[in-house]
């Protein structure tokens, strides 16, 4: 008993000390593992989704930059289900608009306003976020079928849809330069910037936030102009590459973007997570997609994959964890009260 | 005596502030507006809208009424116990009517119940554990499990659409009404009473209120908690399970993709009917009306020939209204 105390005590000192340190205070743990098994696995079952990396980087372009903005709300404990209709619904404005730029700044603020509308439910009224954000989900998608006459809208300039497929820089797309972007830009806020960093304060206790002083209904408001603003980006990149936009689209990108901000270990509670958890989330997701896509595999049954992951994912965070133990520990003890058993 | 008790009160009442009075009303308001709303929108659309009093669209109103409002009594169970929603009843309503009219088919009324129950038993049991054990979001998990349940059906069904016999018991049971009430709102008043019983009169009913209110304290009671939220789940899988049913009888046909918006459509009758989504406030009665306020006022709409996109915006709407409603009430109630 003594020498693991002092065991212990050595171990906060010494370079493994420090390590142990840091991977209690990151949450990217299960993400990397999961990442890990997926690359070994697909290394050696499909390595093809390996060397076509710039399929497979697309591929995670376009499940992670949703996911990105998701996880600036995440990190204060609130939840945006709306980013799959903003997607549809931004797509729609941006290809009913017959200029091209007007239509991409036309798609952008309705991002900003309908992140506006979520916060305000949230934090003026005091609606929890899940519902309020899915009652807004549904009224978006509406809103799409009513503005799309329910069909697909095509993109009046056909030639900068198909420029823009092509690659910029390297074999890198447009759309991979715009998501890492959209990834340094917000790792830098939430890590560098004051505003940013408040954001975990907020999720973690808002009470203590407010007392401190930090402006906390202000940050949602923030947190939700992202999230909204992102998705729409991801509906004005998704309508260039197809050159239309789809009334429905978005729903299976609602799955993929929780499950990507989770896996990578941000807490659906608040306070704690990390932007390079849901790029590594995203990157997980992404090449197993494309792996299973090579290899012949249905979208359903990708989709039964996902779910399953997005569930293992938010069964086996700390808390979760920590609760089935303490149900463990009653039920035993339980046992043990009870005479016969 | 009487006048001495009631003069301080009386007292009391007056210096009290604008805001409590606010309160109540707000609180009034958000708990029985539904009967109000109930009875102006019907007599609205009995004035105003040609054909709403046609015994034809009566009856039509009822069979579309059926299977979301079955829906919608049954979750009506998780979102008193304080757990938002269940949106993996899109994949539920879907799985019972392939299984129902599929293995019907080729084995029978009986076996294909039974698949149908046990299936329904699987998405419960998955929801309540991840939910109730693992104390994981349920928002999240049943989003999983909805992707995961479409995800086989579609892969095992083939994404085809499964036609029934053109007579036998289903094609009698979906077509069959008394007077113009069709069979498959029968089957809904029978659900509304049975779970209403359940949720106000039975032990269990009375762990899943106790749930919503205060979680800790009702596990510090002695209860198993995690039971308590699969039978939540259960309860809700069940009543998606008959739903499906239903709704594939009526069109004596099943596809993977029934049950799209019926989450959706359910939580708009859970919620305007007055259940809080903050959990512990409600009743299944309520969801009842709410229900019949949410079928009609799609009713109006489609008589009216206003196109899906919009019906979808003003339930949309609709919910977020009445959330606000709720949430406003307990703010300027807790001032």
């Amino acid at each position: 008993m003594s020498t693991t105390i002092s065991l212990g005590a050595d171990e906060s000192t010494g370079t493994w000390g420090r390590i142990r340190r840091t991977a209690s205070r990151r949450t990217e743990g299960r993400g990397i593992v999961l990442l890990t098994f997926i690359i070994i696995m697909v290394a050696l079952l499909e390595p093809l989704a390996l060397t076509a990396y710039d399929v497979t980087l697309g591929r995670i372009a376009l499940i992670g930059i949703v996911a990105l903005g998701l996880t600036a709300v995440i990190l204060m404990g609130e939840l945006d289900l709306s980013v799959a209709s903003t997607l549809a619904v931004a797509g729609v404005i941006m290809a009913s608009i017959p200029d091209l730029a007007l239509g991409i700044v036309a798609a952008l603020v309705a991002g900003l306003v309908v992140g506006v509308i979520n916060a305000f439910f949230v934090a003026v009224i005091g609606i929890n976020s899940f519902i309020a954000t899915l009652g807004t989900l549904f009224a978006l998608r509406g809103l799409a079928f009513v503005l799309s006459n329910e069909a697909p809208v095509s993109l009046a300039n056909k030639d900068a849809g198909i420029a823009f497929g092509q690659p910029l820089i390297g074999p890198l797309t447009p759309r991979i330069l715009i998501f890492i972007l959209v990834f340094i830009a917000i790792q830098l806020f939430v890590s560098r910037v004051r505003t940013g960093r408040e954001f975990f304060a907020v999720g973690g206790n808002r009470q203590a936030a407010r007392d401190a002083g930090i402006p906390v209904n202000k940050r949602i408001f923030t947190g939700f102009m992202i999230s909204g603003f992102v998705a729409a980006l991801a509906g004005v990149i998704n309508t260039l590459e197809r050159t239309t936009a789809d009334p429905t689209a978005g729903s299976t990108v609602l799955l993929a973007s929780f499950a990507a901000a989770i896996i990578g270990g941000n807490y659906l509670k608040g306070g704690r997570g990390s932007i390079i958890g849901t790029l590594i989330g995203a990157a997980s997701l992404g090449i197993l997609q494309v792996a299973l896509t090579i290899s012949g595999v249905q979208v359903p049954i990708q989709q039964i994959y996902i779910g399953v992951i997005l569930l293992l994912a938010v069964t086996t965070d700390p808390t979760s964890l920590r609760a089935v133990r303490g149900s463990l520990r009653t039920f035993r003890q339980s046992r043990m009260k009870t005479p016969d058993g | 005596m009487m006048a001495q008790q009631t003069a301080p009160s009386a007292a009391e009442a007056t210096t009290q502030s604008e805001s409590s009075r606010l309160a109540g009303i707000l609180t009034w308001m958000s708990q029985n507006g539904i009967f109000i709303f109930t009875a102006i929108l019907i007599l609205f659309a009995l004035i105003f809208v040609d054909g709403f009093g046609s015994l034809m669209n009566i009856t039509d109103v009822f069979h579309r009424a059926a299977p979301i409002g079955i829906v919608a009594v049954g979750m009506t169970f998780v979102v008193i116990s304080g757990n938002y929603l269940d949106l993996s009843v899109v994949a539920q309503v879907a799985t019972a009517g392939v299984i129902l009219i599929a293995v019907s088919n080729s084995y029978g009324l009986f076996p294909a119940i039974l698949a149908a129950l046990a299936a329904a038993m699987l998405f419960a049991l998955v929801n309540g554990t991840a939910v109730g054990i693992f104390k994981a979001n349920a928002v999240i998990v049943t989003l999983a499990t909805t992707f995961i349940g479409l995800g086989l059906l579609r892969f095992f069904s083939g994404g085809s659409i499964f036609f029934g016999p053109p007579d036998g018991p289903i094609r009698t049971f979906g077509l069959g009404k008394i007077g113009p009430i069709p069979y498959s709102a029968i089957v809904l008043i029978i659900m509304t009473i049975v779970l209403g019983l359940l949720l106000n009169r039975t032990n269990f009913g009375f762990l899943v209120r106790s749930f919503g209110v205060n979680e800790s304290a009702t596990r510090l009671g002695g209860t198993n908690t995690a039971l308590v939220i699969i039978g939540a789940f259960l309860v809700t899988a069940v009543a998606a399970m008959i739903a499906g049913f239903v709704l594939a009888a009526f069109s004596n046909t099943a596809v993977s993709n029934d049950g799209v918006g019926y989450e959706f459509r359910a939580l708009a009758a859970i919620i305007v009917g007055g259940t809080s989504v903050f959990g512990g406030r409600g009743s299944v009665y309520r969801t009842f009306l709410g229900v019949i306020f949410v079928s009609v006022l799609t009713n109006i709409l489609v008589l009216s020939g206003i196109s899906f996109g919009y019906q979808q915006v003003a339930l949309g709407v609709l919910i977020v209204l009445a959330v606000s409603l709720d949430a406003l009430a307990r703010k300027v109630a807790q001032r």
